[in-house]
């Protein structure tokens, strides 16, 4: 008996020893799993990879913007095409989530060429309009996306107008102005009326009764006087939209 | 045999220590590695910033015309006040853009994160520029 409790105060120094073990390994193991779970968390969250995704669409919009509002002035669609491929070139130079591939196909359906389609009548309806068609391929070790996403930028112009002669050659003209972007009612930066007169157009000003009416959802009435000595009353509308694209028509008013 | 139960109980001790000394040293590097979920979330915040500064083709305007006031001023509005920030805009050939610089502080804590976003104008001169976006919070 009295041996059995040496023999147990001897091999307390071992039991000490072992209990010591026993706690680094719970306090090593417990250290690992939260790193690890850290670890998946850090690498399972998904979203810096939409918000990614995202920013090259918007990027993308934004060059077709600018690119229209430029093929809207100038008249030529070559920079639309120069203006993607620095895109694409800046786009496919990022690694952040692996290899890009941005690529694009511009518009060829007519009325389309080379993604661009300019119509800037002579009945009232004119049209600033650009579009394309993108593919993005995202790949590293981990995951692969593989999106496509188009864009058009539209910008619609319709132009109605009628008169009254007032006395002799003096007619009362009314012009309303829609403006339209991508289908919704859009606010213009700047609208310019012509009217003519035989083969001269001419601006109406404050001498002429000039007036704009904004109807705040896209709708513009103006109105004006003039001597005009035709029975035929054209009038020549140019619009720039916020997004600075520009946009024409000319019309033949009516007879109230 | 008296004395040298004495000297082995020491280095039972003495093993247990070193053992429990290690353990700490091993783990130590562990706990203070970066909190990822954090890091994640101030990406987030800076990543919809921007898109929402760019939104409306804002963030491209103000590049380049030059703003670099009114960029700061966005970005102290948009941001929450205890962000540190620090954002920097190269062109197209990698230079640098802003002549002046555009953050609320020069503190950068250990755990500062770096958002790339590229951004492109909406004007009839289409420029690209890279936006380099360091955040950090407070310790």
């Amino acid at each position: 008996m009295k041996a059995k409790e040496m023999n147990r105060k001897q091999s307390s120094g071992q039991v000490i020893l072992i209990a010591v073990l026993a706690i680094a390994l719970i306090l090593l193991s417990t250290q690992i799993y939260v790193f690890e779970v850290q670890m998946s968390r850090g690498n399972f969250n998904s979203s810096p990879l939409n918000d990614y995704i995202f920013a090259i669409k918007l990027g993308s919009r934004n060059v077709v913007i600018g690119s229209i509002a430029n093929a809207s002035e100038s008249g030529s669609s070559t920079t639309f095409v120069a203006n993607l491929d620095r895109w694409v070139a800046l786009v496919n130079k990022q690694n952040q989530f692996g290899r890009s591939a941005l690529n694009y196909t511009v518009e060829e359906t007519t009325p389309y060429s080379s993604g661009i389609w300019l119509f800037w009548g002579t009945n009232g309806f004119g049209v600033s309009s650009a579009s394309v068609q993108f593919t993005l391929n995202l790949s590293d070790r981990e995951a692969d996306a593989d999106l496509s996403y188009f864009i058009n930028i539209t910008t619609t112009l319709t132009v109605k107008g009628s008169y009254r002669t007032i006395l002799g050659d003096e007619k009362q003209v009314n012009v309303t102005v829609n403006l339209l972007n991508d289908g919704k009612p859009a606010l213009a930066n700047q609208i310019t009326l012509y009217y003519r007169i035989l083969n001269t157009w001419s601006v109406p000003n404050a001498s002429n009764n000039y007036a704009v009416t904004d109807y705040g959802n896209g709708t513009y009435v103006t109105s004006f006087l003039a001597n005009i000595p035709s029975q035929t009353v054209e009038v020549s509308v140019s619009v720039r939209d916020q997004r600075q694209i520009l946009v024409k028509t000319n019309a033949t008013c009516s007879q109230r | 045999m008296l004395d040298n139960k004495g000297q082995i109980r020491i280095i039972e001790a003495f093993l247990a220590i070193s053992v429990m000394f290690s353990v700490l040293v091993l783990t130590a590097p562990m706990s203070s590695t970066p909190d990822f979920e954090k890091q994640g979330r101030l990406k987030k915040l800076g990543a919809q910033v921007l898109i929402e500064l760019d939104n409306n083709g804002t963030l491209g305007k103000l590049i380049e015309d030059g703003n670099w006031i009114a960029l700061r001023q966005a970005m102290n509005l948009f941001l929450p006040a205890s962000t540190f920030y620090n954002l920097t805009v190269y062109d197209e050939n990698m230079q640098r853009v802003n002549t002046e610089e555009v953050s609320n502080s020069n503190q950068q804590g250990p755990e500062a994160i770096v958002i790339q976003y590229l951004c492109a104008t909406q004007s009839s001169e289409t420029h690209f520029y890279t936006v380099w976006l360091q955040l950090a919070w407070p310790k």
